[in-house]
């Protein structure tokens, strides 16, 4: 947790805990023995779960997953949750590349302006909860119907082509790949690791963050403390579908097509990652760390299984289930952690 | 001692109860005044007007003479006016260092870079709990969820005391608290009178109450009966009878509960 990382000085009574019983009360703690385990126990099965190849193919799928998931940690953090984010996904990329085919406008601007679009999804949500008081679970219930329904609409339900992209400096800056050694890794991956690295100083850092985690933990106690909670959750609604569009954008560049059908369902498996990664459901504590690591765990999961031999529609009762075991010993450890003292 | 606040007639209505009655209450400087009454007597309401919560339906609040416009509970920070609930109004998943220095975190850097000055919180909520008398040692990076009912309290009034609030409402901070951690409330509570704040004092609990405050204001159905009952020269007993508005010999009738 954030709190590890505040200094101390000499004046200042510093947790006195063994290391190893502070490193098990992390929330990121029980996240990241499951994913080692997961990765020794598929790679003993299979060894070809590490090949170069596997990883390569892994990973570019693995970041556009993370990247709605980072910003959803976020907006969970302050009690908030989007389940638009999926249609958002689609919808994005699917008027991104329609801006673009019918000659209206340059790729770059067409991006801007999927993104920009996205935002205002997010505000309009964001609006819904915080000026009308309606729980997010219905608002973004209903965004997600719209916003899917209206990419259906436009395309026909056809997909977009996308195979003109190759020649468009932004398609090399969002998704354009390259070779470490045997790997072949593309842009993505650098635009994940730079969101995960700012929003983890976001949430742990600033006083933004700060007032993330009271906007979740107390919402009343941080009004009367003047914090703008509110505001913060436009923000982060905003934030959350633009996220989701960059995703969307990301994904129909690599693929070479931006299907209006694309994203459907990635909002539960987006909540679950930062669910499992120890982020509190009801909000008031989020864990970016967490959040990289319930990605992974759910990406490699999925990949996994498929190497090891298990049918891939077995998929979701393994995932089912590293919910419940993860949501038990995240309830435990926070028990046991405030009991302790 | 002036007048640090005073509150001039108010009334309140809500619907068409008649909640609050052309009360006139106010604290000095520098002083502890407990705030006594049954169930339904109003205090919770004319602290509610006091520290921005619900609006007075008339009447007119006045700091060190001056009259002040009090809309919300941030209007009352402002005004130098800090309330303390029964559950503290903390978040429980922050720190005691980020709880402290909530909506007004020090920052360090660049203005952009947003930051938050660590070292000065932990530095600064160290002291403070010291301060109020938390003599265990207690690392400022410390969940609020992890602390006991009094060290929460105890919180609370850390930060009231360093944001230099004038007056620090308490209502009912002993409830639920064992022997022990209401002392070191009621200690709390005569710090910061010697630190130079103003505090009220509400709480069921009469003998707290006569531990700590300097007068006795009694509420009954909406107005005020007693503004200046000295706990050194009155009784338990008397102060009772005047909150219930028994005689003697009612009151000595009662079921014991």
């Amino acid at each position: 947790m954030a709190l590890a990382h505040e200094t101390h000085s000499r004046d200042v009574p510093a947790d006195e805990r063994p290391l190893l019983r502070r490193l098990i009360a992390k929330p990121e703690f029980g996240p990241l023995v499951l994913l080692v385990v997961l990765i020794v126990v598929f790679t003993a099965i299979n060894p070809n779960f590490l090949s170069p190849l596997n990883v390569s193919n892994t990973f570019p799928f693995t970041v556009e997953f993370g990247l709605m998931a980072l910003a959803m940690t976020l907006l969970m953090t302050a009690g908030e949750f989007d389940l638009s984010v999926g249609a958002v996904f689609g919808f994005s990329a699917v008027l991104m590349w329609t801006l673009f085919n019918q000659g209206l406008v340059p790729l770059p601007l067409a991006f801007v302006i999927a993104i920009a679009v996205a935002a205002l999804i997010g505000l309009v949500n964001g609006l819904f909860v915080t000026r009308l008081k309606i729980p997010s679970f219905l608002v973004t219930l209903g965004m997600m119907l719209v916003v899917r329904g209206t990419a259906l609409f436009v395309t026909d339900g056809f997909p977009q082509r996308t195979w003109n992209a190759g020649d468009q400096w932004i398609a090399n800056l969002l998704v354009g790949d390259f070779y470490i050694g045997p790997f072949r890794l593309y842009m993505s991956l650098f635009w994940f690791i730079l969101a995960a690295v700012i929003f983890w100083y976001i949430l742990n850092q600033t006083k933004f963050g700060n007032w993330i985690q009271a906007a979740g933990g107390n919402p009343a106690a941080a009004r009367a403390r003047g914090v703008h909670v509110d505001r913060t959750k436009l923000i982060l609604f905003m934030l959350c579908s633009a996220m989701a569009a960059l995703a969307g954008v990301i994904s129909s560049i690599r693929t070479s097509a931006a299907n209006p059908n694309s994203g459907t369902g990635y909002e539960l498996e987006v909540i679950a990652m930062v669910v499992i990664g120890g982020t509190a459901l009801m909000g008031g504590r989020g864990t970016i760390v967490g959040t990289v690591l319930g990605v992974f765990i759910l990406r490699l999961m999925r990949n996994g299984i498929v190497m090891i031999g298990v049918p891939g529609l077995a998929y979701n009762i393994f995932i089912g289930a590293i919910i419940l075991g993860m949501m038990a010993l995240h309830y435990g450890l926070e028990r046991r952690n405030h009991a302790g003292n | 001692m002036t007048d640090l606040v005073r509150m001039e007639r108010i009334t309140k209505y809500y619907g068409r109860v008649r909640a609050l009655d052309d009360v006139s209450f106010s604290v000095r400087e520098r002083e502890i005044v407990g705030l006594l009454g049954d169930n339904g007597a109003g205090k919770s309401t004319l602290i509610k007007v006091l520290s921005g919560a619900v609006p007075a339906s008339s009447g007119e609040i006045r700091i060190r003479g001056k009259q002040v416009d009090i809309r919300s509970t941030t209007d009352a920070i402002a005004n130098g006016i800090e309330t303390i609930y029964q559950d503290s109004a903390l978040v429980t998943q922050l720190s005691i260092a980020r709880n402290l220095f909530l909506g007004r975190e020090p920052t360090v850097g660049p203005a952009f870079l947003n930051r938050m000055d660590h070292t000065t919180m932990n530095r600064v909520a160290s002291e403070l709990l010291r301060r109020v008398g938390i003599t265990k040692r207690i690392p400022p990076t410390t969940p609020i969820a992890a602390l006991s009912g009094g060290e929460r309290q105890a919180v609370a009034i850390a930060r009231a005391m360093h944001f230099d609030s004038d007056l620090i409402i308490l209502d009912e901070p002993t409830n639920n608290l064992g022997v022990a951690e209401t002392r070191g409330v009621l200690n709390f509570v005569r710090g910061a009178r010697d630190s130079g704040h103003s505090c009220i004092f509400i709480a069921h609990n009469i003998h707290h109450v006569f531990q700590v405050v300097d007068r006795i204001v009694v509420l009954r159905r909406g107005k005020v009966v007693a503004d200046d009952i000295d706990p050194k020269k009155s009784s338990i007993d008397e102060v009772e009878l005047i909150i219930t508005g028994m005689t003697d010999e009612e009151l000595a009738g009662q079921p014991v509960h």
